[in-house]
């Protein structure tokens, strides 16, 4: 086929010469970050302060959005790392995954809520004097909010890679580091990429909550675009809230085009298959840096420097069946580790067991009707969703021209963290005249039904042309074509969507049942409810069998409801024919 | 061409039709002008290389895309929207996985709005011709390829299409359920009780086209064209082993031959960056041995066979050879030089001393010594000529053949690469040293 190239790019021609500027560029870049990171360590040290005060003039704003960046790319570090560590062993190690990954699917059922009491009066426990404990409390509860579905597709990632590549790896004596960059870096990047993006729209999710809460008596708020939302929201300041809603979509549309956009656009080179249907992301930053000297310089440098500590070889036995880290993990060290689990988890079940013996069975007659309350509701957020996310999604996803306007914009509206503009939405919801036990409903759609979208216009934009085409050949109208055809085809990218969507309805309705605006509060009565309400009253029994619950209630779906449909899915609509 | 003035009875026609795919910045030229018909009561197979543009032509013909200019005839009227009488059997079956067998045919009844009776009989009817009873409630996903395709033709069929084209429909296919899937079309189409007046077949096997094709329309790549149309006078049934079966493909092997590796050589242009053929140097040395072991003449698909390599493979060592003057191409016979002959007789640094001195007279090579002659530090970066070969070279993966070129370069020391900046630089003191030694040009 004769490619032409219509018109040699400008862009291009200037590329072909590697720049120095871009270099200088990256130093200024470097040193900013460097100088930020110093900021913000120097604040770590000041002297502890519960709560600061939150200055809602807007020129305070800038700061306070970095405040929050900077905490919530700290919790995405830790994050990445623990997903690293955590997946790898997972993923090697036999009898660590049947105890790990049940776990994870535990944790991942958890609200921030429930770890907020534990972190914080630990954190400033372990830390009297400086605000460090209070920082890191907020940093580690924002890490909840990340951490778990980057693990989960590290490690799935991990179990999916072909077992002769491993073969030839072990026969070509790889060192952990070739092993990593050759074979688990490829399989697991785009993977791992947009489960990053999406860690990070959950880590914001509840910044107004993790930034600035209550725990009985004690009021705590950090400076943050979090805080400043949340006191606008008490003092009633639309204008604040309106400025905090602009800085956080300048934030996270940054955080895109810095960020995801240049990662999405490299991870593309460990696509392995060969369907050209969607629209490949391109990043202007990424070619901006392809240009710099410096990076491949620093790129061998730093590859040649890890595959020194890697080891150039490993002992080709060790790791056809059992890979060198299980090795790497001496036997007696997996034992202690395993040893310190058991016990904190035993400890762990004591005391909930101890706490929960306090409630009465009055109490628990009430979690039942909560629990049955928010279910109803967040089904009825997601079924929502659904109903308009489905047609839009793959009405979109069928166009690719569409495709590349609309996609970049669900990414955002995705990312920005919903509970932000509750109240807003609350006041309007009342003004129309709906009772707030319905309007509660609107706002977890509000915080679920992207992912619905999200996921189904990705399914479509892959609906095989070959498919398409034997319907037009065979003239198919417009229902069969959406019964025989779309609709089935994105029904895998369903599920996944509604999984997710009725996953963050359930966490939204801590915030969404229970609303607070100008000194006025808002209940329906529910799980969400109850479990901010406890919170906010210390009432530590009641907060556990709250989070407890939903924990429980979440596993549950997952085990009954979700794991059918996506085993249906597998079954029937899967397109790997 | 005869049945031009009457244009009503053809089933589909194509007049000169050229299709442009346009994808960011690049545009892709697929087909150009080409013309083609189907007329009644006869199988027309097109032929030809992968890339060519066969599957677009028949899309193009069917109504799925338009044409980017040209025009698409149906019974001599513009065709508007998809052909109301064609059918098409896929390369990949492209059946529904999610719909049983039976629905899956069903859905080639959509357009054609039955009863439910007549329907079913016309579903049970198709799904017996291909030899599939008994799987009607199956899933495609429990079937073999084999079976999948012969869902994919009960589903073409079973709405009694007049014009039946298939896209590499065997292709997915091991051998022998090819070849058995390919008699049982055939037999389909001679039945004459379907309703099926023509086939459009197309395919990248002679041996395929010859067996069913009535008509064998050759086409060519960049951009995909039509350069021959033979008539297969061949009575049916045919059989793969009919000396007359087997002349024709021949016949259709040396057309082939013929396309791909013209006799007339290129004038000799001011030194440009020019395709150069991706084809190694171990590559070319491995065919002038095979060559010399020949006594010095071969067919091109003896050499195939001979360096177990593809046959599209083959062509490019073989251009790469002849560029360099190894060898000649008369037809479709492949014959050593008196260069090659002395080249492949000599010691390693004799074979250096001829590729330097060929080097110096290949338009590409010249180009990139005048350039780095040009530039005060005698190196280039990688990609800038990566950029240019991409502009003047456009039709191969650059970052290959800049390898390539680079192989070469360094096997003749004309040129140096250091793959730490990532530079190709001029290889001076050979330079120097071998013109004093006075090498052959």
């Amino acid at each position: 086929m004769a490619i032409t190239r219509i018109r040699p790019r400008a862009a291009e021609a200037v590329a072909a010469v590697r720049s120095y500027w871009i270099d200088i560029l990256l130093l200024v870049v470097l040193a900013a970050l460097f100088a930020g990171t110093l900021a913000l360590a120097r604040r770590w040290e000041a002297p502890y302060r519960a709560a600061t005060e939150i200055d809602l003039s807007p020129w305070a704003l800038p700061r306070y959005t970095l405040l929050s960046l900077a905490r919530g790319l700290v919790a995405y570090v830790l994050s990445f790392a623990f997903t690293l560590v955590y997946g790898t062993i997972a993923a090697y190690h036999r009898r660590a995954e049947r105890i790990m990954i049940p776990l994870l699917d535990i944790l991942q059922g958890i609200p921030v809520l429930g770890f907020l009491p534990g972190l914080v009066l630990g954190m400033v426990a372990l830390f009297p004097r400086s605000n460090v404990g209070l920082e890191l409390a907020c940093v580690l509860m924002i890490f909840t909010g990340q951490v778990w579905n980057m693990t989960f597709s590290f490690y799935g990632s991990l179990r999916a890679i072909p077992g002769e590549l491993r073969e030839v790896a072990a026969l070509h004596r790889f060192g952990w580091w070739k092993r990593f960059r050759t074979l688990e870096v490829p399989s697991s990047m785009i993977g791992l990429v947009w489960n990053s993006m999406m860690s990070m729209a959950g880590g914001w999710f509840f910044l107004t909550v993790t930034e600035a809460f209550t725990l009985g008596d004690r009021d705590f708020r950090l400076p943050g675009i979090g805080s400043y939302m949340s006191v606008a929201i008490d003092r009633g300041d639309t204008r604040a809230m309106g400025c905090a809603i602009v800085a956080m979509i300048v934030m996270i549309v940054a955080v895109d085009q810095v960020v995801w956009r240049p990662a999405l656009a490299w991870a593309q080179k460990f696509k392995v298959e060969e369907t050209s249907a969607g629209v490949a992301p391109r990043s202007w930053l990424l070619d901006l840096l392809r240009r710099s000297r410096l990076m491949p310089w620093l790129e061998l440098e730093l590859g040649r420097l890890l595959a020194a500590v890697g080891g150039g070889h490993a002992d080709p036995k060790s790791f056809v069946r059992e890979p060198r880290v299980t090795r790497a993990l001496p036997w007696m060290a997996g034992l202690v580790a395993a040893l310190a689990l058991v016990a904190v988890v035993a400890w762990g079940s004591v005391h909930l067991v101890v706490l929960l013996g306090t409630l009465t069975a009055s109490d628990w007659a009430a979690l039942a009707a909560a629990l049955g309350l928010t279910f109803l509701r967040t089904a009825t957020a997601v079924a929502l969703g659904a109903l308009w996310a489905v047609p839009v999604g793959i009405w979109v996803g069928l166009s690719p021209a569409r495709t590349r306007i609309v996609q970049p914009l669900v990414q955002i509206a995705a990312a920005f963290p919903a509970p932000m503009i509750f109240p807003l939405v609350t006041l309007a919801v009342l003004s129309a005249g709906i009772p707030f036990g319905w309007g509660c409903v609107l706002l977890m759609l509000l915080g679920s039904q992207w992912y619905v979208l999200f996921n189904v216009l990705a399914g479509a934009t892959a609906t095989p042309q070959d498919l398409r085409e034997a319907a037009d050949v065979y003239g198919l109208g417009r229902i069969a074509r959406w019964r025989t055809l779309y609709l089935p085809a994105v029904f895998p990218q369903l599920v996944t969507g509604l999984v997710t969507a009725a996953g963050g309805a359930w966490n939204a309705s801590i915030v969404a049942e229970y609303v607070r605006y100008r000194g006025r509060t808002l209940v329906a009565p529910g799980l969400g409810a109850l479990i901010t309400q406890a919170s906010e009253t210390a009432n530590f029994p009641l907060l556990a069998a709250g989070v407890s619950t939903m924990a429980v209630a979440l596993v549950a779906l997952n085990r009954t409801v979700w794991r059918r449909l996506y085993h249906v899915a597998d079954e029937r609509y899967s397109l790997n024919r | 061409m005869a049945a031009r003035s009457d244009g009503a009875s053809n089933l589909a026609e194509a007049r000169a039709v050229s299709k442009t795919f346009v994808r960011d910045e690049y545009q892709l030229a697929v087909l150009r002008d080409v013309s083609l018909t189907v007329r009644p009561s006869e199988v027309v197979a097109i032929l030809g290389p992968s890339g060519c543009g066969k599957s677009t032509l028949l899309r193009i013909l069917v109504g799925l895309i338009p044409p980017t200019t040209g025009e698409v005839l149906c019974h001599g009227a513009r065709l508007r929207g998809i052909h109301p009488g064609a059918a098409i059997v896929f390369q990949n079956f492209a059946l529904y996985p999610w719909l049983t067998v039976a629905e899956n045919v069903r859905v080639g009844l959509y357009r054609r709005a039955l009863q439910r009776d007549e329907e079913n009989a016309r579903i049970t009817r198709a799904i017996d011709l291909v030899g599939l009873e008994g799987f009607e409630e199956a899933y495609p996903k429990e079937l073999s390829g084999g079976m999948k395709q012969r869902v994919g033709i009960a589903r073409a069929i079973v709405g009694g299409p007049e014009l039946l084209c298939m896209d590499e429909p065997f292709s997915a296919l091991d051998v022998l359920t090819a070849e058995s899937l390919r008699s049982e079309v055939y037999g389909l189409w001679s039945r004459g009780d379907l309703g099926l007046k023509s086939m459009l077949l197309i395919t990248h096997l002679i041996e395929e086209a010859v067996f069913l094709g009535d008509r064998i329309v050759i086409m060519g790549t960049n951009p995909g064209s039509v350069r021959e149309t033979i008539a297969n006078p061949l009575p049916h049934p045919r059989e793969y082993r009919d000396p007359a079966f087997l002349a024709l493909v021949d016949e259709i092997h040396a057309v082939i031959t013929q396309v791909h590796l013209p006799d007339e050589r290129r004038p000799d242009l001011a030194a440009r960056l020019e395709p150069f053929p991706n084809a190694e140097v171990a590559q070319v040395f491995g065919l002038l041995e095979v060559l010399r072991d020949h006594g010095g003449i071969a067919n091109l698909f003896d050499l195939a066979t001979r360096l177990q390599l593809e046959v599209g493979r083959v062509i490019l060592v073989i251009k790469a050879a002849e560029l360099f003057g190894f060898v000649d191409t008369p037809k479709q016979d492949v014959v050593l030089t008196t260069i090659g002959r002395e080249l492949v007789a000599g010691d390693a640094n004799a074979r250096k001393r001829i590729v330097h001195a060929r080097l110096l007279v290949i338009p590409t090579f010249r180009y990139l010594v005048e350039r780095l002659r040009r530039t005060a530090t005698m190196r280039l970066a990688a990609e800038v000529v990566e950029e240019e070969l991409a502009m003047h070279v456009p039709n191969e993966p650059t970052e290959a053949l800049f390898e390539t070129i680079v192989g070469w370069g360094r096997y003749g020391e004309l040129l140096g690469y250091d793959p730490e900046t990532r530079e190709i630089y001029l290889d001076v003191e050979s330079t120097v040293a071998f013109t004093h030694e006075g090498a052959p040009t």
